[in-house]
């Protein structure tokens, strides 16, 4: 069951992969059901997982990556309904075929610890996937934007430029997603820091490590920094177009490797 | 009756005949009553674009071919020789051929143009309104749509921009997502300035600029394109502010240095700037182009991308031919079998009829015979015949050139007089659709 949406993730990227290259729109739509097909298998095995073990599965780095997957598909099918633009599929199908190896070979439910029986948990967690997807979205635009640029800029108008939207469209919707991504970090990182003070308390020595030096936590508000002055300079000193869109695709590797290595292996306070 | 496609278009006649022969989109109605008037063919279909001005129709004989060439002439006040030796007749499947090829873009004066499926369809649209379609064009055009539908699909024949000023303007969506925000500068009030001009104002941008050395030629122009002029001196207020700079100015040197673009962007924070060069000797340094957010096309870059395109266009021909013989195949194969049916369902009837005959004339002798003896000299004399009709039928149905048909049909109606069945004749359409999947199987 945990192979469902992956297997489907990975035929969506083919079918979109294979939509990018021939531009069949009958292959187009095929992708967009399947994967819409995987999100709802997806949806319906973290269902079961929430009355399996009787709380969202959102504990422990692997959920969290499951969720992830899950919300990034959702908001990509959300930009690519209400755009009709479906080029950006074959960039986004296969990241969520890689983050959900993971989860879809190693499904391990870990129980939730008692530290984390507080909605303001509930409401960090989600914030922060939600964040991260926009981001990831951003990085895809921002990837797309700095292709099509360089085929205009160089005059050599071939792949990219008959299947790419606009690069106004690109900087436009690169510019909503890192706001709605910007704001959910911000209030994620304020609930896990309220959240924080309230568990100090606690014996447990993840709770303990609940500080700014620990690495997930200090990466955290690296990114955070990093994607205000992407929204910053963008109004104040015009960093638009290619600038924004390399800016959006880097940071999102820092998003990527807090959540992931750092995830795993370096953080003390987020190991659950 | 036989398919028949008569008209004229770019490859066989000039401009000005074109011109004289064109019925225009409002005088389709005209025409085609014209036509029918005329009595020459039981549907018509009149195709007419500023390219070509054809007739499509069913017909006898190259009478009916005859017939429609002296309508051009009649209709359009021509005479007949400066008229005949432009127009081209296709006959049967060739003329299936012709429109497929229409539809698809492979007859146009410029290849895989995207407008003539459109003006195939309102042709037949217009023709379909008044009645003046049945079994076969109905047919023939909707199996065009989707040759022009699947050659648009399946191939890059309608890719890419195949002129300079569209390539220009294809450019800027690419740039800006759309034009009708946009704000565009021209500099210079020359003819090519003029006709940029007006290329844009057709795409309907937010505004037109221009700035000439001479402000009332600017003045002029600006007149024309209902955009508004600025003095020279003015030109940096002017170039921070717009999306899209042209320029076409006589200069010997360039107009539009680095140093100035590269101020003009700083007060504009990076906003994007399509700078379109397409002045000899060039009006813009090349360095402008290094600049971030400039994009700097120049005459030639424009050509180059026209040129890559067209050569691409070419490669994909092959495969948009492809198609159309694919769709004529299958067209061809339901043409014929419907063109056999009469006579198959002709032969049939005149064979059923002898066994009938025959049975009448034997009756006394078979008087004494029980009923199921009787039901059995019933049974194998109608299996003999249907044995005997086997082989000819499946062979009709396989000829592979139309004009056989007629051939076949006319030895056949001889050899056996065979009157042609009355139902078969007029409501062909009642017999010929369950056949045709057979006719495609094969």
């Amino acid at each position: 069951m945990h192979l469902v949406p992956l297997v489907c993730y990975a035929a969506a990227a083919a079918a979109y992969l294979t939509h990018f290259a021939w531009r069949d729109p009958r292959v187009g739509r095929l992708a967009t059901a399947i994967l819409g097909g995987g999100v709802l298998a997806h949806t319906f095995l973290i269902g079961m997982q929430t009355v399996h073990v009787g709380h969202a599965p959102l504990v422990g780095t692997t959920a969290a990556i499951s969720a992830f997957v899950w919300l990034l598909g959702l908001s990509y099918l959300y930009i690519e309904l209400t755009t009709d633009e479906r080029a950006m599929g074959v960039f986004v199908a296969p990241l969520m075929v890689v983050l959900d190896l993971i989860p879809a070979l190693d499904p391990i439910a870990s129980p939730r610890p008692p530290l984390l029986q507080s909605s303001l948990f509930t409401l960090h967690i989600v914030s922060m996937l939600l964040a991260y997807a926009s981001f990831a979205l951003a990085c895809v635009l921002g990837v797309t934007y700095v292709l099509l640029f360089n085929e205009i800029k160089a005059k050599h108008l071939g792949f990219f430029y008959a299947r790419l939207p606009s690069l106004q469209v690109l900087d436009g919707m690169n510019a909503r997603v890192v706001s709605i991504g910007w704001l959910c970090l911000t209030i994620g990182i304020a609930v896990g820091g309220l959240w924080a003070t309230q568990i100090q308390s606690s014996s447990d020595p993840r709770a303990q490590a609940m500080s700014i030096a620990d690495p997930k936590i200090l990466v955290a508000l690296i990114c955070w920094l990093v994607y205000a002055f992407a929204l910053v300079a963008r109004r104040a000193i015009g960093w638009s177009g290619r600038r924004a869109a390399w800016l959006s695709a880097l940071a999102f590797v820092i998003v990527l490797l807090n959540f992931v290595p750092i995830g795993y292996f370096l953080t003390k306070s987020h190991n659950f | 009756m036989r398919l028949l496609a008569v008209g004229l278009s770019h490859r066989t006649a000039s401009v000005e005949l074109r011109e004289s022969v064109d019925f225009g989109r409002a005088g389709l109605d005209r025409a085609l009553h014209a036509l029918a008037a005329r009595g020459i063919s039981p549907e018509t279909v009149v195709l007419s674009t500023c390219n070509r001005a054809e007739v499509y129709a069913l017909g006898d004989s190259d009478a009916a071919a005859d017939a429609i060439t002296r309508f051009f002439c009649d209709y359009h006040g021509l005479e007949l020789a400066r008229l005949s030796e432009h127009l081209y007749c296709h006959r049967g499947v060739d003329a299936a051929r012709h429109l497929f090829r229409v539809a698809a873009g492979l007859d146009s004066l410029v290849v895989g143009e995207p407008q003539i499926l459109g003006q195939v369809k309102s042709a037949y649209a217009a023709a379909n309104d008044l009645h003046f379609t049945g079994t076969v064009t109905h047919r023939l055009f909707h199996a065009a749509f989707a040759v022009g539908k699947r050659v648009r699909n399946e191939t890059g024949l309608a890719e890419g921009a195949v002129s300079v000023s569209y390539a220009a303007i294809e450019l800027a969506r690419k740039i800006f997502g759309g034009l009708s925000g946009l704000s565009v500068l021209i500099l210079g009030a020359g003819e090519m300035a003029k006709l940029t001009g007006v290329h844009l104002r057709a795409q309907r941008v937010r505004e037109i600029t221009i700035a000439s050395r001479t402000l009332a030629s600017a003045e002029t122009l600006a007149r024309q394109l209902e955009g508004r002029a600025v003095p020279w001196h003015d030109l940096r207020a002017a170039l921070a502010a717009a999306d899209i700079v042209v320029t076409a100015t006589g200069a010997a040197e360039p107009v539009l240095t680095r140093a100035a673009v590269d101020e003009a962007m700083r007060s504009r924070r990076n906003r994007p700037l399509f700078v379109i060069d397409i002045a000899l000797p060039r009006d813009v340094e090349a360095a402008v182009g290094d600049l971030e957010q400039v994009f700097l096309y120049h005459m030639d870059d424009l050509q180059s991308i026209v040129s890559e395109n067209l050569a691409r266009r070419s490669t994909e021909l092959a495969s948009a031919e492809a198609i159309v013989s694919e769709e004529v195949t299958r067209f061809a194969s339901w043409l014929q079998a419907r063109e056999i049916v009469p006579t198959i369902v002709a032969l049939r009837q005149r064979f059923e009829s002898i066994r009938q005959a025959e049975l009448q004339r034997l009756e006394p002798k078979l008087g004494g015979l029980t009923p199921e003896a009787r039901a059995k000299v019933d049974e194998v004399t109608r299996l003999l015949v249907e044995k005997l009709l086997l082989t000819p039928t499946e062979q009709l149905k396989t000829v592979g050139d139309d004009s056989l048909v007629v051939v076949y049909a006319e030895a056949l109606h001889r050899l056996f007089t065979l009157t042609p069945p009355a139902n078969a004749v007029e409501k062909p359409a009642d017999r010929d659709e369950p056949l045709a999947p057979g006719a495609r199987r094969r």
